[in-house]
């Protein structure tokens, strides 16, 4: 029997039903004792009664609501939902227990049902007295005290006190702490993102003083690498992408605001400014051009460019992006629920959205091609400033030198033997004719020099007369001229050029025989640029090139090019040389010089040869560079050749610093007040009632004398009495550290969130946090310091059923690495890895014709870049260039979200596809032959030193015997495979291009190469543990 | 390995399947087992199928008719009028303005805003009927006369999306705006995998050759806030079929299964040690891997197949990333049980000169689609295959651009179109509603209209499952692909 008569009718709205979600035994209230109304019996109601009887007073059933205390105790003429310590009383009780099917709560018809236990924890909370609560997320946070524990020697800090009561209460006790080579692991990949080295790893193991954990501690924190890591959760929340999404996808440039924020982690920008510059650094007092970049943050939104949508439809898609990515970063706020109607779960209004709507409706913007407002962005990352640049320039070349120096002898024994006779003959042009409608002279030395009309892009067709009959190999030379811009060889802007394409046909002078195109096999050159290697001048591709860095070094430069077979007959032949120049910007070579010869390995000839056959002590200081430069294109180590390229980049660099950043979208607000509407069902075209920018009233106010626009907004997000950011904020840190936070609903701190398993220490955390200042690594510090977080992660059955996700922390962390951090770890432990703060993204290895599979509209669409430039493919994934209709198949395959909207949170999986990844993506391939190289050159010499050094790198730790043993047969099988199939050893040798150390044996190298392989796939590998 | 270690792991590997049984694993541990990939993994380990292959422990809510489905998606948006929806009526009307009573104050894209005039435009296609059940199909798609009596044209389908990318987003995941998880990672979700060395949901893309058609997403076979192994896996046209399948330095299968022996021994020595059953799954991962990295081959392996298959879907099934190849690859797995087989054709979204390029793009599916019909029927396959053809929303039937010279096109349409089923529990041989003589709205759209929402709520029925029941608790929300709308159209029912 009831009383609630206007509770019946019709369950109107449709509601799905939660599927299985049973709670964890530890977290549920205790079958007997005190039932904690917050954690035990909101959540219930939350999920089973808000829908209808919570704060949406548009589908409120009976004028019944149990989201605030007067609606659950309310007198309902003589009765009470809910009367404290009658639960025999209270009609709730009767409606959730009552066998009469009209009267049942939640109707049967919802889907949603009470469980026993849930039933009884109501009931007990009833009989109990009833205390209410506010849902404790809304309420400011207070610094609790630090509860007692028996074992007060084991806390590190506060965190632990904490930590420790809980597993008190439990009956379980911490863990040891783990061991160091752990430690170190853990903790330098928590703060860096990247494994230890191995010199780290030694130098803590001896470090004896009590601190020293603590000194690793600041010093990674100090480490440049922080940010780069820590920016990288934050890139996930920003939805940071370098494509617009949506249909055709297309380019954007955001990443000088990327660099904003990697800069701001590694200056330990406090959080609340970090805060107030992102959502409001526009409308600072004199807002500096970097605070104005810091607001990049709420452009990094999808934008539309298909054609025939309608602009307020997609603006507004913009604005409510940047209101519900703003309340999910910041206030852990599912306000996208609002944007329809009333909240179901929180006391957030559909009104309430609109006001918060207002904030960021004021940007001059559409919604086709709405990417204005836009600035010239700041470079922030000192990487880009020029006198910082020029020392580094200065440093590279000097250990450069340093380099080159050790290797001198190595260069001397080359040049003693490398000594050969010139076999070249220069052939003087007959003709030489300039498309472009240069003037060419040709000069006594038989070279050609362009003068006169300097086009853009430029073909140079010349005729050749020779009566060789034997011709294997073309030499160019580009000689330098003093009429010649910067005194290069080239016309070019800068002393560059780019050879698109050197073709070439051969006829008999005499006319019996028809133009036949000559084919070239090879080419080299004494020096390439990287990205822009000789091959690419005869590889068929008009849009590639030879480049030798000539606005750096104008210099000449020689390349030969191999024929197939010999060219030439009896009598005199006609060549025809068609050198083509499509770059641009008039890079094209102005004066060179043509030679022939019979030989197809012949070297660059007279001018090598001349020099080697110089005594070195009476080179000149040009020649013994030439020569150096020329060993080192030809026959030095990768290193070396690293050093080069990096030299040659940081040049390139210095060249666009000055030039400042890219054009960057940025928030600005229009002058005057765009007016706001709420908009029924959210829907563009239906606005209702005009709102003005306000906060929700459910929290305190905005602080006095904030303004009513963002900034005021900002101010309001960090201020001390709000009740969400700081809890929110710490809480993803935790999630960071141990894979759960303590509030295990990142995402959502509302009604419908999962219960803190640490509610004081999430508190005091949160408290900790604002008081220090808002100190981010010092918040970091505390959090890894801990002995909460310094336990061994080894877990037990027992453990494993008492607390299986560790929300207990009864044990060390230890999960998955993310995506990033698993590829980042393959490029630093092979030696790969290209450490450079910041700049445009980078095109890292990808398969074939994933971007034009699925959009190969011309003039909409593009082939992904393919490169072979170290500065492309082996920079942290940080960098990686992302698309986010196609975002990088590598790291997707890892849980990477498509960036398309705001995540918090990435979902760990475990599938075959990341085997197929880490077991057949080149670039772990390529790591690992690196990674053997390494091993093999600096592992020593036994099995047991190099095994030992190898499985160092990638788990800090020695390997057991039983681990060693099956390593040592893995080896063994391989070398003898290996030695059987010499071409499978080559073929594995050749992943990737990165290149390869000659002088080890190629049976060893791949065999080596097979064990790296191994060892990348370990689970432990890619394992924090 | 010496005995004591050996007995050792195994303890505390029967340790972990015990308590995987008795207990349940972590979340996390959990949530990765119940990925159907991985989850297949474990039936190596001998544990029994029905735990492994169902994906949620309640799903099917009742018994399916559907097993698997085959999702023939026309992107671009196939003119209804021209194909399926004959209207005699425009004979009449060709050439006046499009009255706007019709009109009705729908909104038009901004490609025919500004068009002085909507002249109406009749089909420049010839219908007749086929079958025993007179189905209406014009000569734009002569193959489809053979299934004519085996599909439910649905004419009164409707969305509320007007261009492409909102509109297929709303199609695939229920949401016009990114983020929701699409139709396949729904039923990967829900129902897991049949098949234990494949994915269960898998995505053909075709080799698009129109240089005008419209681009596909990552986010229409996404998993958007489900964890994100349910994510459509796609088979490719070229290159490695699945991404990294292949070994680049073609390792060979000896000694790869040695490799794996190693590498799960030196995972299997850590596990003793540190305990985590996470590993446990990692190795079952890489066992999966290599059975894919067989079983992959062999499935887009077509030299199995005789010759009369290729007679019956046409010479194109023999060059990958046609639609007739992929839907000879469609049939293929749907044999080997893969739950959720998505296909994108793409090449409808014709502008300009419709007549002169629709019979073009109507002559690059009409084959492949009906052979793939006649195949699964004679193979029994078709009984439990849901097969659905469509596009994103409808055309205009007033032309865009000159009506006069014959090369005008039909903008998009959101208020009327046709798709069709086949298969399990589908009414064969069925037209279901009517259009009006305009072929421009739906008359009685409140009884006979099939919202995006209906169709999906239909569908997921035809799969076992309550559309209202199957959710995903995220931001607060229980979530699902219907939203809070959506009904089960009782009309196209067998």
């Amino acid at each position: 029997m009831s009383n609630f008569t206007s509770y019946r009718g019709p369950w109107a709205c449709v509601v799905a039903i939660v599927i299985g979600l049973c709670p964890i035994a530890v977290y549920a209230g205790q079958p007997t004792g005190r039932v904690d109304f917050a954690r035990d019996v909101r959540p219930i109601l939350s999920d089973k009664c808000f829908h209808c009887h919570g704060p949406d007073a548009e589908e409120r059933k009976a004028k019944l609501r149990f989201d605030t205390k007067e609606g659950a105790f309310r007198d309902l003429g003589g009765y009470a939902a809910f009367v404290a310590g009658k639960p025999d009383e209270s009609e709730a009780i009767y409606r959730i227990t009552t066998k009469d099917a009209e009267d049942l709560m939640p109707p049967v018809k919802s889907g949603k049902k009470l469980t026993e236990a849930e039933i009884e924890t109501v009931r007990r909370w009833v009989a109990q007295g009833a205390e209410w609560e506010d849902h404790w997320a809304f309420v400011t946070p207070t610094r609790p005290e630090l509860p007692p524990v028996k074992d007060p020697e084991w806390a590190n800090n506060a965190i632990d006190r904490f930590i420790e009561a809980r597993l008190e209460t439990e009956g379980l006790k911490p863990q040891p702490e783990a061991d160091k080579a752990t430690l170190i692991r853990r903790v330098t990949l928590d703060l860096t993102g990247l494994p230890p080295t191995i010199e780290e790893v030694d130098a803590f193991l001896a470090d004896q003083r009590p601190d020293a954990y603590e000194k690793l501690v600041d010093r990674l924190l100090d480490s440049p690498r922080f940010g780069e890591h820590m920016s990288r959760y934050w890139l996930d929340a920003a939805r940071y992408a370098d494509t617009n999404g949506y249909q055709y996808d297309k380019e954007r440039t955001q990443w000088a605001w990327r660099d904003w924020v990697i800069n701001a982690y590694n200056t330990n920008m406090p959080f609340d400014q970090f805060t107030i510059e992102q959502l409001a650094g526009d409308l600072l007092p004199d807002a500096t051009p970097a605070q104005r970049l810091a607001t990049a943050f709420n452009r990094n939104h999808p934008i539309t460019i298909e054609g025939g949508v309608i602009d307020e439809e997609y603006r507004t898609e913009y604005v409510i992006d940047r209101v519900v990515t703003t309340s999910t970063v910041w206030l852990g706020l599912t306000m996208l629920c609002s944007r329809c109607h009333d909240h179901k779960f929180d006391p957030i209004s559909q009104k309430e959205f609109y006001q918060l709507f207002a904030f960021f409706n004021q940007v001059p913007e559409r919604g086709n091609n709405g990417f204005d407002p836009r600035m010239k962005a700041p470079l922030v990352l000192q990487d880009d400033n020029a006198d910082e640049l020029k020392k580094r320039i200065a440093a590279a070349e000097k250990a450069y030198d340093a380099r080159l120096a050790d290797l001198q002898p190595e260069i001397e024994k080359w040049s003693a033997t490398a000594q050969q006779e010139s076999t070249w003959s220069v052939v003087r042009p007959t003709d030489v004719i300039s498309e472009g409608g240069a003037t060419m002279t040709i000069l006594e030395d038989g070279s050609a020099l362009a003068g006169g009309k300097n086009p853009a892009k430029e073909v140079y067709e010349v005729e050749l007369h020779t009566k060789a009959n034997d011709i294997r190999a073309i030499r160019l030379e580009a000689l330098t001229h003093d009429s010649l811009p910067f005194n290069s060889p080239s016309r070019g802007t800068n002393g560059n050029w780019v050879l698109s394409e050197f073709t070439m046909a051969a006829q008999p002078a005499d006319g019996s025989g028809k133009p036949t195109p000559v084919k070239f096999t090879a080419a080299r050159a004494d020096y390439s640029q990287n990205n822009f290697e000789i091959a690419k001048a005869i590889d068929g591709n008009q849009g590639t090139g030879w480049a030798v860095d000539g606005n750096v070094n104008r210099v000449n430069r020689t390349a030969v090019f191999v024929t197939d077979k010999p060219v030439g007959g009896d009598g005199e032949t006609v060549l025809r040389v068609t050198m083509r120049f499509n770059y641009g910007l008039s890079h094209q070579i102005g004066r060179f010089r043509l030679s022939v010869s019979p030989d197809a390995g012949a070297d660059f000839g007279d001018a090598i040869g001349e020099i080697l056959a110089t005594p070195e002590p009476k080179r000149t200081d040009e020649q013994r560079r030439r020569l150096r430069d020329y060993y080192v294109a030809q026959h030095a180590p990768a290193d070396l050749r690293r050093m080069r390229a990096e030299i040659a980049t940081l040049h390139k660099q210095l060249e666009s610093a000055s030039a400042g950043g890219p054009s960057t979208m940025v928030m600005v607000d229009k002058p005057g007040i765009r007016k706001t509407h709420v908009l029924y069902r959210g829907q563009y075209d239906q606005p209702r009632e005009e709102v003005e920018a306000g906060t929700p009233a459910v929290f305190p106010p905005m602080p006095t004398g904030a303004p009513r626009n963002r900034l005021g907004l900002a101010q309001w997000i960090v201020d001390r009495s709000n009740p969400l950011t700081a809890r929110v904020i710490v809480n993803r840190d935790w999630q960071r550290y141990f894979g759960t936070g303590i509030v295990k609903t990142t995402e959502d701190f509302g009604s419908q969130s999962s219960p803190p398993s640490h509610p004081e220490l999430l508190d005091w955390l949160a408290v900790e946090f604002m008081e220090s200042g808002w100190n981010v690594k010092a918040l970091q510090k505390l959090i890894v310091t801990s002995a909460a977080y310094r336990q061994s992660s080894r877990v037990t059955p027992t453990l494993l059923e008492r607390d299986p996700d560790n929300r207990l922390i009864s044990r060390g962390p230890r999960h998955r690495l993310d995506a990033e951090m698993i590829r980042d770890e393959a490029l630093f432990v092979s030696g790969l890895m290209i450490e450079r703060l910041g700049g445009p993204s980078v095109y890292p290895y990808h398969p074939k014709g994933l971007w034009l599979e699925i959009n190969n509209r011309p003039g909409y669409s593009r082939a992904y870049p393919q490169q072979t430039d170290p500065q492309q493919l082996f920079r942290r994934s940080l960098y990686t260039y992302w698309k986010r209709t196609v975002p990088p198949p590598s790291m997707a395959t890892f849980d990477a979200p498509e960036r398309e909207f705001c995540v918090v949170k990435r979902s760990s999986t475990n599938t075959p596809l990341q085997a197929f990844v880490l077991l057949h993506d080149p670039q772990f391939v390529e790591a690992a032959r690196q990674l053997a190289e390494r091993v093999m050159t600096q592992g020593g010499a036994t099995f047991d030193d190099r095994i030992t050094y190898a499985f160092r790198l990638v788990t800090a730790r020695k390997p057991s015997a039983a681990e060693r043993d099956v390593l040592a047969a893995e080896l063994d099988r391989r070398l003898k495979q290996y030695r059987a199939d010499r071409p499978a050893a080559e073929k594995l040798l050749n992943v990737g291009v990165s290149p390869r150390d000659a002088r080890l044996d190629v049976v060893e190298h791949a065999a080596w190469t097979a064990v790296a392989r191994l060892l990348l796939n370990l689970s432990e590998t890619i394992t924090k543990g | 390995m010496d005995p004591i270690t050996e007995s050792h792991l195994i303890n505390t590997r029967r340790q972990f399947f015990a308590n995987a049984g008795r207990f349940g694993l972590g979340a996390t541990a959990l949530s990765t087992l119940l990925n159907p990939l991985a989850a297949a993994t474990k039936t190596s380990h001998g544990a029994p199928k029905s735990d492994l292959m169902s994906g949620l422990p309640d799903v099917p809510h009742f018994a399916p008719k559907a097993k698997r489905v085959i999702y023939l998606f026309q992107s671009g948006a196939p003119s209804q009028m021209d194909i399926f929806d004959y209207k005699p009526a425009l004979e009449k009307l060709n050439g006046t303005d499009l009255p706007d009573s019709v009109r009705g104050g729908q909104r038009l894209t901004g490609m025919t805003a500004g068009q002085k005039r909507l002249v109406v435009t009749k089909s420049f296609a010839n219908f007749a009927q086929h079958g025993q059940s007179g189905q209406w199909i014009s000569d734009l798609m002569p193959n489809h006369a053979k299934v004519a009596d085996d599909i439910c044209v649905i004419k009164t389908m409707f969305t509320e999306a007007i261009n492409h990318d909102p509109a297929i987003t709303f199609f695939q995941t229920g949401h016009q705006q990114p983020g929701r998880p699409c139709f396949g990672s729904w039923a990967s979700y829900g129902l897991g995998s049949e098949n234990k060395d494949l994915p269960a949901f898998v995505v053909l893309l075709d080799k698009n050759t129109d240089p005008q058609a419209q681009p596909l997403y990552a986010r229409l076979w996404g998993s958007g806030f489900l964890p994100s192994n349910h994510q459509g896996v796609k088979f490719r046209a070229s290159g490695d079929p699945v991404l990294y399948l292949q070994d680049p330095t073609g390792d060979g299968d000896t000694d790869r299964r040695a490799m794996l022996d190693s590498l799960g021994r030196l995972n299997e020595l850590r596990r003793g040690e540190v305990g985590d059953p996470e590993i446990e799954t990692r190795i079952a991962a890489y066992e999966m891997a290599y059975r894919m990295q067989m079983s992959v081959p062999e499935l887009i392996d077509l030299s199995d197949e005789p010759e009369e298959t290729f007679e019956l879907y046409g010479p194109d099934a023999k060059v990958p990333g046609t639609h007739a190849a992929n839907c000879l690859l469609a049939r293929r797995l749907a044999e080997r049980d893969v739950r959720f087989i998505q296909i994108y054709h793409r090449g409808w979204d014709h502008h300009s000169n419709l007549p002169g390029r629709h019979p073009g793009i109507a002559k690059e599916v009409d084959q492949g689609s009906s052979a793939l019909i006649q195949d699964l029927k004679r193979r029994g396959l078709l009984e439990d295959t849901l097969v659905i053809w469509g596009g994103e929303f409808g055309r205009t039937v007033y032309a865009q651009g000159n009506f006069e010279n014959g090369k005008w096109g039909r903008d998009h349409h959101p208020r009327c179109f046709s798709m069709y089923l086949a298969g399990a529990g589908v009414k064969a041989g069925h037209s279901y509603g009517q259009t009006d003589d305009f072929c421009y709205n739906i008359p009685d759209r409140d009884t006979q209209g099939v919202h995006v929402h209906d169709l999906n709520a239909t569908l997921l029925h035809l799969l076992g499952i309550n559309h209202e029941r199957l959710t995903y608790k995220f931001q607060g929300r229980d979530y699902r692909l219907t939203d809070v709308h959506g009904h089960v159209v009782q009309g196209v029912l067998a």
